[in-house]
């Protein structure tokens, strides 16, 4: 092998993951193993979202000299499965560990039927490098729930590939011959064999890079869901290469307001031509919005029938559909605050309330007739719009314990509860 | 009191009250025929079935070739659907006069003085299947609990009759119908699971029984038309019954009541100025009841409702945070229902169609009256539309980028669209659970 390959091979860790889980009415603490590769002399490491996320208690990260070492979390973003991680330099100073730093290559360049190979540790089988060729270069790949119930794929395209990649493998670099970083494997297919994917290095170093700077990255949100044209073109009388379909519109979002409608064909954005003829072709326009500042007016030419207008948009800030989560533990009750995108799912008036996750059998919550699913929109008379205001009156219940009346909602039927000490 | 006759006698007579009823269910592509049993009611040959014998959504005009079998019997005579009964949920057939003869009401034989009571042994009929020419045969048990579901309902210790069909005591006295039994719960032991529950329903069978007094007062209550109007209307969604701990809390202990979760815009209840999370607690002064398990109580509400007529005015009094209201409220007519509904079947397009119904505005959340768009109520596997992705329950708001204001104009189009043999394609705007999806439909 080459020496850059070499040298990649040192940049390649493990990680070993505690995380707290809220499912089942309780805190609950999981552990994980996923793959990593350091990027940077000052101990940056790379690895998935799903591997490490912002609920994650311990980080370890083993080196190749197979020392391990505590890492901090410098931000994830769930939407292209990254997140950022930082390794404890004192230590490494103070124990005197050695790494090295992965080279990037320029994912842009590949084609398939190259030859690259994916290193990681699967099935927890640390340093395992398994060879393939990019199979596609250009895979579109959305998942609502994707990333441990969060959204994902939206604005990248995926490189596909055959080099095998197992569970454990998430996170690890996918490199050329010549030990360059072009993606970071991120999923496979359950059940099929060697269909792979990983996030190309380009969006893996502009998103690092906004971790690095302000630790999420932030996104402009329309309300537009976009669909390929693909065939559809002459029903809607449009020249070739020219618009994408709004296959929906998330009411009260900035498009709803704006007046754009399911049907309507969008064919410029801000006065720059749109072509969506085929689903690889919507991440780009898709992050066209994203990556404008919130609060950005988005011009969008439309046709509509046979009519073109323009309308104008104010984006807002781009919200997950996973909102806060939070174990209430005297109660036996794990929640998670309603989301706008949540509230939206469910058809529900507004983002009021949280989600029961979980009861604990037995518990106050349990024993009141609470269950996974139901929407606790008030305690007593106050409502609970944000999760904090459930706290404080949790907080209140610690200190005197007295029957709350809580008032759920599953289904869209309202019922009340009584949680007793 | 005079000795009672044998039970093998009572039996031969009682016989008499009972057959069993088959017929089809005409759906678009195929017809699902069913078995089920009835209880002979008057002197015009008119049977009561279970309300579960027909699903709600299936339209009155897909009920077809109704016919009567004795049992023991290989002769058939024809029957015509009546319709249901809202109250009651009972469905009406009436056989053909020459049908009639030898049939005996269930009204004839001499109801029970007073309910059963425990330890009270009570016999019944079931039924065959057709391939045994609905042989009768004899059932019996004791009396194991009484409950009000909210009638007055027995649970005997074993199966007593088949569904549908007369219960009776040692005397031959009528005892009650007996109703679609109870699922009981098993586990299940196989060699890949221990004991993974499951949850088993006898359908052929039951132990259930609705008491003589609880179904005597509403034999008189035969549908004025097959769509079983009248039928009145109050216009809240969700009633949830009100918890126990919750009425300690709220200081109404030893009472019952049902929330109110979701009030339709311009109803009968909106009207009167219920509002949301109201808690019910009486009807024209009478305290709702406490029921077990406590959601009865809600079927105790829809109840008073539906044995009322639209046009009747109820009192209801109702607890608003902590204060008590006391609101009259002008019953009105149910809105058009699914089995009432207009609907038109495109063979070739592979769809049945029917009208929005304010009931789908509802689950929509659309704005109440709302008439814009079509219902896809059947999808033809394998066909045009299903290939394209198009599923039953669908809202249709375009069609070939034409916004759909009427059943009338839905209909026309796809006529249309179907009569045109140059047709390569057609395009749908549908929402879908709140979202909204353009597909695209390959013809040929």
């Amino acid at each position: 092998m080459s020496r850059g390959f070499n040298r990649l091979l040192d940049a390649v860790v493990r990680i070993d993951v505690r995380e707290i889980e809220f499912n089942d009415g309780a805190k609950r603490i999981t552990g994980g193993v996923g793959s990593g590769v350091i990027i940077s002399n000052d101990g940056l490491v790379l690895t998935n979202a799903h591997v490490v996320s912002p609920q994650a208690v311990e980080i370890s990260v083993t080196l190749a000299s197979l020392e391990r070492i505590n890492a901090k979390l410098v931000g994830w973003d769930h939407w292209t499965d990254l997140a950022l991680l930082r390794i404890d330099l004192e230590a490494i100073k103070s124990r005197r560990l050695n790494f090295a730093v992965a080279d990037f290559g320029d994912s842009d360049d590949l084609f398939v039927g190259q030859t690259v190979f994916a290193v990681g540790t699967p099935h927890g089988l640390t340093r395992t490098v398994t060879r393939g060729i990019i199979s596609n270069n250009k895979r579109y790949f959305e998942d609502s729930r994707g990333v441990n119930g969060y959204e994902t794929g939206a604005f990248n395209t995926w490189l596909q590939t055959d080099a095998a990649i197992n569970p454990g493998n998430s996170g690890g670099p996918l490199v050329t011959e010549d030990g360059k970083v072009v993606g970071i494997n991120s999923r496979g297919y359950v059940g099929a064999d060697n269909l792979g994917f990983a996030i190309p290095a380009k969006v893996a170093r502009t998103v690092a890079a906004t971790l690095v700077k302000e630790g999420a990255v932030t996104r402009s949100y329309a309300g537009i869901g976009f669909r390929e044209l693909q065939d559809l073109e002459r029903f809607y009388a449009l020249s070739a290469n020219t618009g994408v379909l709004v296959a929906n519109v998330d009411v009260g979002s900035p498009a709803a307001k704006a007046g754009l409608r399911a049907g309507d064909v969008v064919l410029t954005l801000s006065g720059r031509k749109v072509d969506g003829r085929f689903p690889e072709q919507l991440p780009p326009i898709q992050q066209s919005i994203a990556g404008l500042p919130v609060g950005s007016s988005v011009k969008v030419g439309v046709k509509r029938g046979d009519q073109v207008v323009e309308l104008s948009a104010t984006t807002e800030k781009l919200e997950s559909r996973v909102g806060e989560e939070w174990a209430f533990e005297k109660w036996g009750l794990t929640v998670r605050k309603v989301s706008r995108a949540y509230a939206r799912e469910n058809q529900l008036t507004d983002a009021t309330g949280v989600v029961v996750l979980g009861v604990q059998p037995g518990y106050p919550a349990a024993e009141a007739g609470l269950a996974r699913g139901d929407i606790i929109t008030k305690v007593g008379s106050n409502t609970i719009a944000e999760l904090a205001r459930l706290k404080e009156l949790y907080a209140g219940y610690e200190s005197k314990p007295e029957p709350q009346l809580v008032e759920a909602q599953r289904n869209r039927r309202i019922s009340l509860y009584v949680i007793k000490p | 009191m005079a000795t009672a006759a044998p039970l093998p006698e009572l039996f031969q007579e009682r016989l008499k009250s009972v057959v069993a009823v088959e017929f089809f269910i005409q759906a678009e592509t195929e017809r699902q025929p069913v078995t089920v049993l009835g209880t002979v009611i008057d002197d015009a040959g008119t049977v009561i079935l279970p309300g579960a014998a027909i699903m709600p959504s299936v339209a009155p005009g897909q009920l077809r070739d109704f016919k009567i079998y004795r049992p023991g019997g290989t002769e058939s005579a024809a029957a015509t659907y009546l319709g249901q009964d809202a109250f009651t949920g009972w469905h009406f057939v009436r056989i053909e006069e020459k049908g009639r003869t030898g049939l005996v009401p269930v009204t004839h034989w001499q109801a029970m003085k007073a309910d059963p009571a425990l330890s009270d042994e009570l016999w019944g009929i079931g039924l065959r299947n057709k391939d045994e020419d609905f042989q009768p045969y004899f059932l019996s048990s004791r009396v194991a609990i009484m409950m009000n579901l909210p009638q007055k309902t027995v649970v005997l210790g074993a199966d007593v009759a088949g569904p549908g069909l007369p219960v009776f005591n040692a005397a031959g006295e009528l005892a009650g119908l007996a109703q679609p039994s109870f699922g009981q719960n098993f586990l299940m032991f196989s060699r890949n699971q221990r004991g993974s529950p499951v949850v088993l329903v006898n359908v052929e069978e039951s132990s259930v029984v609705l008491l003589a007094s609880e179904v005597l007062p509403h034999l008189g209550r035969v549908p004025k038309s097959v769509t079983g109007r009248p039928i009145a209307w109050f216009g809240a969604y969700g009633l949830q019954p009100m918890d126990p701990e919750v009425a300690k809390l709220l200081k109404l202990e030893n009472q019952s009541g049902v929330v109110v979760s979701d009030i339709m815009k311009s109803s009968p209840a909106d009207e009167a100025g219920l509002q949301e999370r109201d808690i019910i607690l009486a009807i024209d002064g009478q305290p709702l009841p406490r029921l077990k398990p406590d959601r009865i109580v809600v079927s105790y509400f829809g109840q008073q409702i539906l044995r009322r007529l639209p046009g009747d005015t109820i009192t209801l009094s109702v607890l608003r945070g902590t204060a008590n209201v006391d609101l009259r409220l002008k019953l009105g007519d149910e809105p058009k229902l699914v089995r009432e509904a207009d609907r038109r079947y495109f063979e070739k397009l592979g769809l049945t169609v029917r009208e929005f119904l304010y009931n789908d505005g509802i689950i929509h959340r659309a704005s109440p009256g709302t008439t814009e768009g079509v219902m896809v109520h059947f999808i033809k596997p394998g066909s045009a539309v299903a290939t394209a992705g198009l599923r039953s329950d669908d809202w249709v708001r375009e069609i070939d980028g034409v916004a759909i204001k009427s059943y009338t104009q839905a209909t026309e189009m796809l006529a249309a669209i179907e009569a045109d043999q140059h047709r390569a394609e057609f395009v749908l705007l549908v929402s879908r659970g709140g979202e909204t999806q353009v597909l695209r439909v390959k013809l040929n």
